[in-house]
């Protein structure tokens, strides 16, 4: 294994990192969100939002004349559910800033982008509105039933590879062209990955914990104002990491920004033409699917990993 | 009812200012609708929202719940004992909200002036920014409804949430009127005007003295399997 990529890192340097990759992380969310919102637009033969319209909602529940906060609690939540994927960028490996990165591995990581839905757990239950409450647990219960094949999918990717290093994994696929890609190496892992993704991204089918006619928008029923400006940063931020790791363990990552770009809204684009063609599935009928058919998929997927 | 002069908005340093020109234009361009639809004219709002009209195109989405939502679409006809559940909603909402009649129904109680049952004028319950009269409007009017409501925001005019912090002696005199001198809601709103500066000759008077006196402090709710 080369050791090449420890190279030495400067203090200004982690610095630059530090505050730059969620700064772009962010903005090119919120171009996620819109492409997501004009894809949903188009599948259903509407003309969709306007160019900035993600930015507007942020700038504007932030600007709110009359902010309310359920307590202490309320407000810590929304701060780790957008702190959580704030620390979760600076470990992805984007083009040109590895620095961080390399010292985190995919370990790291997996354990950051759990605690953003434990942060709104926390927050939503303060609010003490039942409808939040039948959200998160919703909301939880599908991280369980989703997080197993993640798990299963990391580990058969860090196999493959002999290494947890995501800055490893990428330089490795992208020496050895397309054919070493995970997405052709390990197609069935890859093609877990994409089921892990919807469930990851709550969309239909898996959106249970959402549904915004039954339980009014579960955990994010009590929220308003800058929480609520708060959720969709951080649901900008979820759409990147969900991306450009899946672009990184199975797609070679990208060795330019336009590289990695073009890839990642390829991977967002899949989840959202698949969810507005199909209803959703309850809570337990979504646990025994994920646990099946993913798993299995995954199981089989580790298998073949030579 | 006295008129209320609008805030001046050019206050302040140049860069609150501009901060505040920044937030009015986001806010006319973002707006999330909470539907009450209370009456027949709720039936021409999913044209309004699917694709023959796309709301979505002038930043309009809808919401679900009073604590999202800037805008509430009230379509139609509004009984008295939905009246109650309305201004619940309206007092959950964050300021600036809006309010929005559809219907000639909240205009003058339409074709139900003579009932018994139904709450006539909306905007004596709470400020009613805009209103849509037809019998049902159709999505059209709709549409240039809240393009009008978009211009209005966009230039400062739609002010009218402040209204019933500073004129609260009004509207809760009209709404025990209708509900008896018990009516209370969770939402203490002259706790807000004070918090928030939007204290206003109105604000007090004897309406609000009766809710002081009969006021009971909330409590939380009992933990039950
Ligand atoms: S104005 Fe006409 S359509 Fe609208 S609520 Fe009244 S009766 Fe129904």
């Amino acid at each position: 294994m080369d050791t090449q990529i420890f190279t030495e890192i400067s203090l200004s340097e982690i610095l630059v990192e530090l505050l730059l990759m969620p700064v772009i992380a962010f903005l090119v969310g919120l171009v996620m969100v819109l492409w997501m919102r004009k894809i949903g637009a188009r599948v259903q033969r509407r003309i969709g939002p306007p160019l900035f319209q993600p930015l507007y909602d942020v700038v504007k529940l932030f600007g709110k004349k009359t902010q309310v906060s359920h307590g202490v609690v309320h407000d810590i939540g929304i701060v780790m559910a957008m702190g959580g994927y704030i620390a979760a960028e600076t470990l992805l490996p984007v083009p040109g800033m590895n620095g961080i990165a390399v010292y985190g591995g995919i370990i790291t990581l997996t354990y950051l982008m759990m605690i953003p839905s434990l942060g709104l757990a926390l927050g939503v239950g303060q609010c003490a509105n039942p409808n939040g409450s039948i959200g998160i647990s919703r909301a939880l219960t599908a991280m369980l039933a989703y997080d197993i094949p993640f798990v299963i999918i990391v580990f058969g990717v860090a196999f493959h590879h002999e290494t947890t290093n995501l800055v490893e994994i990428i330089t490795q696929q992208q020496q050895a062209g397309i054919a070493s890609w995970g997405a052709v190496q390990n197609p069935l892992l890859a093609l877990a990955g994409l089921a892990t993704l919807q469930g990851m991204l709550g969309k239909q089918p898996f959106e249970i914990y959402i549904a915004p006619a039954e339980i009014a928008t579960g955990p994010m029923v009590e929220m308003s104002g800058k929480y609520l400006g708060g959720l969709f940063v951080m649901q900008a931020f979820q759409l990147y990491t969900a991306a450009v790791l899946y672009v990184s363990l199975f797609l070679g990552g990208g060795e330019s920004w336009f590289e990695l770009l073009a890839k990642s809204f390829v991977v967002v684009s899949i989840p959202m033409m698949i969810a507005f063609v199909f209803p959703r599935y309850r809570t337990e009928d979504l646990v025994r699917l994920f646990w099946k058919w993913p798993v299995m998929i995954g199981l089989l997927g580790v298998a073949f990993v030579g | 009812m006295k008129e209320i002069k609008v805030e001046n908005r050019r206050e302040g340093n140049i860069l609150s200012r501009v901060f505040d020109e920044l937030n009015e234009f986001c806010r006319a361009r973002s707006l999330f609708i909470l539907h009450y639809c209370t009456g027949c004219g709720a039936i021409e709002l999913p044209p309004v929202m699917t694709s023959r009209f796309d709301m979505e195109r002038l930043g309009v989405q809808p919401m679900v719940t009073p604590r999202q939502a800037d805008i509430l679409l009230i379509t139609g006809y509004v009984s008295i004992k939905t009246l109650k559940r309305v201004m619940l909603t309206y007092e959950q909402m964050g300021s600036p909200k809006y309010v929005i009649g559809i219907c000639s129904c909240t205009v003058n109680g339409g074709m139900y002036w003579q009932s018994y049952a139904t709450a006539k004028k909306l905007d004596e319950y709470m400020p009613v920014d805009l209103y849509i009269a037809g019998c049902m409007p159709r999505p059209e009017a709709i549409i240039s409804g809240l393009r009008s409501l978009i211009r209005n925001i966009e230039l400062g005019e739609s002010n009218n949430w402040k209204k019933y912090y500073e004129n609260y002696d009004y509207y809760l005199g009209n709404q025990q009127k209708l509900f008896g001198d018990e009516w209370q809601t969770p939402v203490d709103v002259i706790g807000e005007a004070e918090h928030y500066g939007l204290v206003g000759e109105g604000t007090y008077g004897e309406h609000t003295e009766i809710l002081q006196r009969v006021q009971q402090p909330l409590k939380p709710l009992e933990m039950r399997l």
